[in-house]
Parts: C-alpha cells; structure tokens; sequence
C-alpha cells in the first residue's frame, strides 16, 4: 500500500518588514462568489472614481472684465495667452500659475481673437478694427524640463525662473506690426505654415503677415452679412471654415478664393473646431444648446448631435487626440464630451459658484487639462478627466488604476455600478433648467404624436432629429 | 476641397502602396521598421511593463484585426462594437488557454492511499499503519484527546491551523492545534451546544443555553446577540459578514457582525431544527428539520427556496460538497439512511445506503462533512466511514453500500461531530462512550484527529485566508481587503453566476408609440436590429448536441419557420384579401407542403421502404 499526505509548496513565513508572502490558487472553486466579488470591487472602483473627481487645479487673474478668448503657445506646453474685453493680453504660465507677460491696453474695446504667428509672436483682432502682431516674452525653454510640471508647485524659487536671460529687441508693450481694417474683426485664424491669416468681419479676409491690407476677400454668392468664427483646416491647411450670424457655415478654399460650400443651419453657431485626427471632421457648438459633428463630405446631416447643455454653446475645441472636446455655454458650465457619446454621459460637467458665462475654451496640446475663460474675467484651468491622478505613479499604483479602469468598463452596464458612474454633481440651477427643458420637449413630442395620430397616414412622418438641423445645403 | 476630401479617412487602414515613399530627388525610401521598437525590450528586462503596454506587446495589431473581421462578429456593421466584441471574445478565448496552465502552478502535491496488489483493499488501513508510513510530523497530528464536560462540538479556521471546541457543559476553547498553544480557554457552565470561528481566529461566536455570544482570541466576551434566543447551530458566511443561527423555536436568524445589524429573521415553522450547514458556493443555508425535511434559505426570501422530503424520520446530518461548486448534498436522517443528492436537479437522490444506528444508546441517525477534495465523511454507530467520490454523486438505483475508501472504527461511541481540516488531510471526530461498570455509568468524550490521505487541499490561497502560515500582519491587511468586499446579503441566490447576465427581455408593449418604445423594439421596427444569431462557442455546441431528445425536438420547431412572411400575415386583417398576402399563403402552403413531403420520405427511407416516386404523365408540365 503506497501512503501519501499532502505536501504544501513550500513552508512560507513572513519574516522582516516586508509585505507578507503570496501564494495563489487560480482554481475557480477555490474562490466562491467570485462574480459578486467582483462586482462588489467594481462598485468600490466607480465610488472611488467620484470620491476623486476634483477637477478644478487653478483659476489665473488679471481681466478687469470678461476673457473672450485664448490661444495656445506654440511650442510652449504649459503658456498660454488669453484676452478679453478690457484690451488686455495676457500671457500665463500654467505650470507656475502666474503672469509671464501682460501687455495693458493692447486694443481699445474687445480683442475678440488671438493667433499665433509665425516664431514667437502673437497677432491680436479687435473690435477697434485694427490687428496687433506681438513679440511674446517667453521663458527659456532650456531651463524648464517639465514645463507642466503642476506638482512641483510648492517649491517655487521665484527670481531663478522669473529672470529674463537678455533684454527683448523691442519694447514688448509696443506692438510690431499693426494692420488696420474698416470695421470690428470678430475672430482671426494663422495658418498651419504660410504667414498668412484669415479674419472674420463683415466677410472673410485672408491677409498677408507683411501686408498691411487683405489679400483676398470670400464670400459666398455675394452675401454680406457679418462672420463671427474663422478657421483654418489644420491637415488640408488652405481650406478654410467659418460660421455666421446669418446661420451659415461657410467652406472656401484660399488658394482659388471661392467659396464652396454652404449651410444654412435652424439656428446659428457660435464657435466652430476643425478635428486635428479627422481631416473631414468639423464641430460646431449652436445656439440651440446642441453640439454638432459634420462630416464635410455630407453636410445635409451631422453625424452626431450632442445634447446636454441648457442654454447656448458659446466655444468648443478639440483635444489634440480627437477623442474628445470641451464646450463652454451660457449656462455657465464647461462639458467635457467623449466623440460619438451623444448624450454626453461619459463626459464631464464642470462647474464653479463664482464661474459665469463661459465665452472661451480650450485643451492643451497634452490633453490633461482644459482651459475656460468666462464672464468674471477668469481663466480656470480643470483637469480633463476630473478623478485622474496627477503625479508620478510607480507600477503598482499604476496597475491598480489600470483594473479598476477595467472593472468599470466591464461592470457598466450593472445597474447600481452605472448610477454612481454616470452621477455628476450637478448645480440645482442647471437641474432645474434641464428638467424644464425635457418638460417642453417631452410635451412638444407628445404634441407631434397626437397630431400624427389625427392626420391622414402617410402625411405627417416623423422626420429624424438628425435631419431637422440643417435647413439648406449650397454649392 | 477635393484633396480634403481625399484625406478624410486618414486613420482608415494603411494600404501597401502608401509605404513607398519618395524623396525629393525621386529614390525610394526604405520605411523604417516599426513593428518592433528596441527601446521598450531594453528596459522590461530591468521593469515590470504597466498591463497596459505589455497587453500591447504581445499581441498583434493586424492579427486582431483579421480575426475581428472574419470571427464571430463578423457579421456586425459597426466597426467600434465589432472591435470591441472581438476583443472581449479574444481575450475569453486567452484567459481560456491560460487557465489550462494554472494546474501546472499549483506545485502542492496531493496524498492519498494506493492499492499495489490485486488483494490489497485501502479501506482495510489502520490508523496505526498510516502512522508508520507517514512522517514524524505528520504523524502527531494523529492525536486522541480525551475531555470531560459532555458531547463536543468543533470548528476549524479557514487555514486549518486553529480549533474551537465547545463541550455540552460548557467547557469552551480555543487553541492552535499545531504549536499546542491555547487561545483563550473557558468554563461557561451552562449548556453550549454549537461554536464558530468569525472572520478569523481572533473571534468567535458560541451558541449558548439562551443567546449566542461572541468572544474575542482571549476569552473575552464581546457581544451578547440576545436576540438569538436558545440557538442550536450556528454557521458563519465570511464574504458576507453574516452570522446564522437557527433556534430550538425554530428561527433562522441573520446577523451582520461587521455592523451589528440583524438583517432578517426568517421563521421556519417546522420546529426545533437542530441541523445546518452553508453551502460555501452560493451562502445558501440548509437546514434539516425534526418532520425530515430539508429547506434551503437566503436572506431575500421569507419561504425556503427548495424544501425537499429527504428522510422518514428527523433529519440529523447536512453537508454540502464545495468541491464541486456546491453541486452534491449528502444528508442522513433518523431512519439509517444516507442519500446523496444533486442540487441542480431535486427529483430524487443519486444514491442511498443504510448505517447502523443504536436508537437505544442514542445514535439515531449519521453526522457528516464533506473534504475539499470532495471525500464524505460518515459517522454512525460503528465508527466513521470515508467515501470517494464519483461512487458516491454517480446514480445508482438500489440500495447498496457504495465502495469503501477509508474506515475507522469508534466502538460503542457516539459521534457528535466530524469536520474535516481545511488543506490538511485530517478529520476531526467528536465522539463520546458511555461504559458501565458494576455500580457506575461512566461517560468518556474523545476528539480524535484521524489521517485521511488524499482528503485535503493542498495548493491554498493567501488571498482567501488559506494560509497556514499566515503572520498578523497579512491577517490585518486580508480582513480590511475582505472588509472592503464585503458583499451585500441581497446578493446571496441560488446561482452565483447570475449577477452580471442579462435581465429576461421584458414583455413588449406594441401600443406605445415608436418614441416610446424601447431601442431594441424601435430598431426591430425599423429593420436595424441585428437578429442574425450569434455562432456559438464550442462548449455550448457541445452542449446542445449532448443534450436530450426534449431539445431536438424543439429545435426541428424552429425550423423552417419563415418568420418574416409569417409576421407580414400575422400584422395583416385577416379578413382583407390583397394580392401580397393571397401570394404569400400560397407560397407558405408550399413551403409546408414541401417540408410535408420530405419528412414523409425521409421516414419511409429510414423503414427500408422505396421512396422512388412513381411517374406520372403530367410530371413534364411541372416547373
């Protein structure tokens, strides 16, 4: 008779300080109501996920009224620069949280638009109807390893970063070129490699750098109604887009000089962002409280309507991965919303007590944190995914995040496990708003369907949403 | 514009052609090879790569793209979920393949006793004879403790390292049966009929005369749960935090020791039950009452889910083979029987066997428990027997002894309790002899720790609190862990694996208008939804094709069953006559009369007969 006992692997003890010796039996019936397990850390995962959503990381002064609108540095990861209805431009570092440069009194009236330029220089448009060309005062990007390094932010040793290695050439209040039009500019756009830049006013003006007066003039079909937003496309850099406050959105090509096309939308648009992965791609934030994604290949309907805001969407823009953008609205929150999620329930909803209407916003080139400018003459500057950690993370912290991502995309459909992900903490104004707005549109639907129902078959079809946005399209 | 639109779809596939690229002065430039970027190899031999990155390394993206399109979903339009899909069945299919391989980490190694010769029996080994053929340290662990204070009951920890024993007389202790150190030792003096470890060793639950009480590692007492009155068992459900005792009046009572909260108390209306045991699968709570019942119980649910006539007389023993996913129930009762029941299917038994009982002594009916390994221990009046599974879960109609793998005799004694010991190859039994010599009646009481080789688990898990060896400070970290995961006692059912499946379609309400109607009914409606049937895994192939006549037969009913033609005359009056529906009834009685012919011949083939048709004069005329 052969006798055996059973054998443990090996006798392990816990000995010294470190972390107690792991042995793992990946047999499932060795671990019972593993599923309900899971759940349970899921649930725990999404929890977590909310406890730490805190996105606000900074707010920089210095408007004396409303900032209209802002503009990334070129080549300068935590700069920007933002101006608003005070004639101010401001340089900020993000990083150190202060000013780098303020240029006082740049224009009289509103600077509706900034640009940059070719090198380090900035071009500004007014409603004093004249465009600026600055020399920006930048940091040495030598001496900043890590220029959006926002945890290092205790330890700030002001005169070594605030020095300025040698004097500028010129007086950088003074600006060094300035091109005087006729009337108010509302928005300005460079473009992606040659000195030139496109203007909105009373119709587009594509402008040389070194000329003083516009190159080519566009319109469509003779229209002469006023342009609010210019842009150029970035990846086929001389196609250029713009809406209007006739309820158009406008194409031309700069190297014909024509314009394209054009679409007469229900309601107007007030900003307008080319995709920087999807060449075709083109957002549009609307007046009727609605994003919208065209594809310029069929501009009869967007692709995707974004529903969520409940007033109108003054600003969006796209982060540099495509993924995702940020609009600003009159209600006075900013939204983060993931591309295709119509409804916006992935995305963000960020809001302030002291923050009024959102009139710019912004991604920076790494995709971390956005920008807004509103009302009260700040720009805030929010981490673009409000529970993430920002930091050095070793593996481990690593890979834990890493599961309990995966534990939420897995457990989302779970019933309890998609209410805490889906929660957002939400200003009673904006519930109120949004429970009136589905009040009214839930009655205007019942409306249709009673009327349907009374009408002969066949006469009133119910039309897709999708379809009802754009009223005309041009050629 | 037009080149805009030429560069639309940039992130669309590459295509070969695009790598050609050209200088300036019109030679072709290589391109670089990118499929393998150095960098990444250089530091993973010094690092460990985030799951992230290493996921990405070592599978290939245009592989994965090649299976999407051409798997199981390749039938789906939308590009994202058919990504997304393929992706998951992929990595189902990986985790399938490596948990092949999880046998070969698990390095413990299993007893057991072999028969060398054709006459060789196993169930004829003594104790005495594994004791010499074992190790010296193995060997001590064959250990016969005699205690006075009446009947014991006993408990071992989730390790298998520390023992409660309770005395009817209530003499209560504690210890660390390894090191011989004791925990916390005490003399009650009142009646204590049942014991439990809670979370770990450092707490545990006595059932005493009137309440359940609860003490800490050194005899403390903690808590008195008095609304657990006159308790008989207890039982302890760790991923829950629930404690479960069920009382002479017949209450099964739930109490949640991490809040102090009772959570129900549901009442049995079958008497006193002395009788219980969990199902460490599921959490459910079986009891076996005194009318020979058995009721099984969640928290969510006031009427036992299943209530099962097992037994002619009082049912004395439940337990619940958690080997096999919680699949087997063994019971004893007081008529002498032992049956074996699967809880899938509660027809009848598998298999049932007599013991002897000495009513008169009063042995009435069997104890029993199940190993990890899934070996039932039965303890009657001749001593404990030890069976292997499948003889004992495999149907078998008469009723007959099954075969034997172990037997330790008790003479003239009476078990109170057997529990086997977590990830050794022990079984703790609790008996008691009563001798008379002339002019005494002396009563003697044993726990016995007997080798079963082949009975215990060897490969535990630290994370599930199997570790033997398990120091303080693990224990600490495992309980806040446990503590974090403690799992709501709504989530307790029949079928684990129910949470995280789909919920029954509700029922459709066709009077809702199109706006109103759920998204898979207004994707119906409009012709969108994907109703083609998703190819299944080769397990539930295999599943269908071993499954009864009963499923044959429903599967012929659904075929041939043009189900659009059919709608279209089902939405159609049936009393408006139009050429579209005089076409299709026409077409469907073909189509049956067809099916009609072909059944007819295939069964006129298969009874040897000819199924050539004969010829007729009109035949040429036919289509």
């Amino acid at each position: 008779m052969k006798i055996s006992l059973l054998q443990h692997a090996t006798a392990s003890t816990s000995t010294g300080s470190g972390p107690p010796p792991v042995q793992r039996n990946l047999d499932p019936l060795v671990h019972p109501l593993s599923r309900a397990r899971e759940r349970k850390r899921a649930l725990n995962a999404s929890k977590m996920e909310r406890m730490f959503s805190k996105p606000f990381v900074a707010a920089f002064e210095g408007h004396e009224d409303a900032v209209c609108s802002m503009e990334r540095i070129r080549g300068q990861l935590g700069c920007i620069a933002s101006a608003g209805f005070d004639g101010r431009i401001i340089v900020h570092s993000l990083s150190r949280r202060d000013t780098i440069q303020a240029i006082h009194g740049a224009h009289k009236g509103k600077t509706s638009g900034l640009a940059m330029a070719s090198g380090d220089r900035l071009l500004s448009a007014s409603h004093d109807a004249s465009i600026k060309l600055w020399n920006l005062r930048l940091p040495n990007t030598d001496d900043e390893n890590d220029p959006l390094d926002l945890e290092s932010m205790g330890n700030d040793d002001r005169e070594d970063r605030m020095r300025v290695d040698e004097p500028p050439p010129t007086d950088p209040d003074t600006p060094v070129m300035v091109y005087q039009g006729k009337v108010p500019f509302n928005s300005i756009h460079h473009h992606r490699h040659l000195p030139h830049f496109a203007t909105a006013s009373n119709g587009v003006h594509v402008w040389d750098e070194t000329k003083s007066a516009p190159i080519t003039n566009l319109t469509f079909g003779g229209s002469a109604e006023t342009v609010d937003v210019v842009r150029f496309n970035m990846t086929e850099a001389s196609v250029l887009a713009s809406v209007g406050s006739d309820r158009s959105m406008c194409l031309y090509d700069v190297r014909t000089g024509k314009a394209e096309k054009r679409v007469i939308m229900q309601m107007r648009s007030n900003s307008l962002a080319w995709s920087p992965t999807m060449p075709s791609v083109l957002l549009l934030a609307s007046e009727d409280h609605n994003l919208y994604t065209f594809d310029i290949r069929s501009l009869s309907t967007p692709t995707q309507i974004y529903k969520g805001h409940v007033s109108a969407v003054i600003s969006c823009d796209w982060s540099p991965t495509g993924t995702e953008f940020v609009s600003g609205g009159w209600d006075r929150t900013v939204r983060i919303w993931k591309e295709g999620d119509g409804n916006g329930k992935e995305g963000q909803l960020y809001h302030s007590k002291r923050m009024q209407r959102v009139l710019t916003t912004l991604y920076t080139m790494d995709a971390r944190f956005v920008l807004s400018g509103s009302d009260d003459g700040n720009v805030r500057l929010w981490k673009a995914h409000a529970h993430e950690r920002l930091g050095v993370l070793d593996t481990r912290e690593r890979n834990s995040l890493e599961y309990r991502e995966a534990l939420k995309q897995r457990w989302k459909y779970d019933e309890e496990i998609g209410k805490v992900l889906r929660s957002r903490p939400t200003p009673k104004a904006i519930r109120t708003a949004a429970q009136l707005k589905r009040t009214m549109l839930d009655a205007a639907a019942e409306k249709e369907d009673r009327r349907r129902k009374h009408s002969r078959r066949g006469e009133t079809n119910p039309k897709a949403e999708r379809k009802k946005v754009v009223v005309v399209t041009q050629d | 514009m037009d080149s805009l639109i030429a560069r639309a779809d940039a992130l669309g596939p590459p295509r070969k052609g695009k790598h050609n690229l050209k200088s300036q002065n019109g030679t072709k430039i290589k391109p670089e090879n990118t499929a393998h970027d150095p960098t990444l190899a250089s530091v993973s031999a010094n690092t460990r790569v985030p799951k992230s990155l290493s996921n990405n390394l070592d599978t290939d993206v245009k592989e994965r793209k090649k299976a999407a399109r051409t798997g199981r979903y390749g039938h789906i339009q939308d590009l994202k979920l058919r990504a997304h899909l393929s992706k998951m069945d992929q990595g189902h299919k990986e985790w399938q393949e490596k948990m092949k391989d999880v046998e070969m980490l698990n390095v413990g190694e299993s007893g057991g006793l072999q028969a060398e010769g054709e006459l060789e029996r196993t169930w004829k080994v003594t104790q005495a004879e594994i004791k010499s053929a074992v190790s010296l340290e193995d060997a001590q662990s064959r250990a016969e403790w005699k205690l006075d204070g009446g009947p014991y009951a006993c408990r071992y920890s989730r390790n298998g390292r520390h023992v409660a024993i309770a005395g009817r007389k209530g003499h209560v202790a504690t210890f660390d049966w390894q090191t011989a150190t004791i925990h916390a030792e005490l003399q009650l003096k009142e009646t204590c009929r049942d014991i439990t470890f809670l979370q770990d060793h450092t707490m545990f639950a006595v059932a005493q005369a009137k309440y359940v009480f609860m003490y800490d590692i050194n005899g403390v007492e903690l808590h008195r749960l008095s609304s657990h009155t006159e308790p008989t068992r207890l039982e302890y459900l760790p991923y829950h935090f629930l404690l479960t005792s069920v009382s002479q009046s017949g209450f099964l009572k739930y109490q949640d020791i991490s809040t102090g909260q009772t959570i129900v108390e549901h009442r049995t209306k079958l008497g006193t039950c002395r009788t219980m045991c969990q199902n460490p699968w599921n959490a459910v709570i079986h009891l076996g009452h005194q009318n020979g019942t058995v009721t099984l119980w969640t928290p969510n649910s006031s009427t036992p889910h299943v209530r099962l006539l097992a037994h002619m007389g009082e049912v004395t023993g439940v337990a619940v083979d958690g080997s096999s996913s919680g699949r087997y129930m063994a019971t004893s009762g007081a008529d002498g029987r032992v049956k074996v029941w699967d809880c899938r299917n509660w027809k009848g038994c598998l298999r049932q066997w007599n013991v002897r009982t000495h009513p008169t002594s009063g042995v009435r009916g069997a104890q029993l428990d199940w190993s990890q390994n899934g070996m039932l221990a039965v303890g009657s009046a001749s001593g404990v027997n030890i069976f292997k599974q499948p003889v004992i879960t495999s149907y078998h109609a008469p009723l007959a002894n099954p075969p034997l793998y172990m037997t330790h005799p008790t003479p003239r004694s009476h078990i109170a309790s057997l529990r086997f010991v977590p990830h050794r190859d022990l079984l703790a039994v609790s008996h008691s002899s009563t001798s008379t010599s002339p002019g005494a009646v002396s009563h003697d009481h044993f726990i016995s720790t007997i080798i079963i080789p082949g009975s215990g688990n060897p490969n535990y898990d630290t994370t599930e609190g199997g570790d033997p060896n398990e120091g303080g400070k693990g224990r600490r970290e495992r309980e806040v862990r446990s503590l974090l995961e403690k799992l709501e006692p709504g989530t307790i059912t029949m079928d684990p694996e129910m949470l995280g499946g789909m919920r029954e379609a509700s029922k459709v309400d066709e009077t809702l208008v199109h706006r109103k109607q759920s998204r898979l009914q207004r994707l119906k409606e409009t012709g969108k939804a994907d109703e083609s049937e998703v190819p299944g895994d080769e397990e539930a192939e295999d599943e269908e094709n071993a499954s009864g006549p009963l499923d044959k037969k429903r599967k012929k009913k659904m075929r041939g069953k043009d189900r659009s033609m059919k709608r279209y005359l089902r939405k159609k009056r049936k009393n408006v006559i139009d050429v579209a529906t005089v076409s299709i009834r026409a077409k469907l009685d073909k189509q049956r009369q067809e099916i009609k012919k072909a059944r007819e011949s295939a069964a006129k083939k298969a009874a040897g007969e000819d199924v050539t048709e004969r010829k007729s004069a009109l035949d040429r005329f036919k289509v």
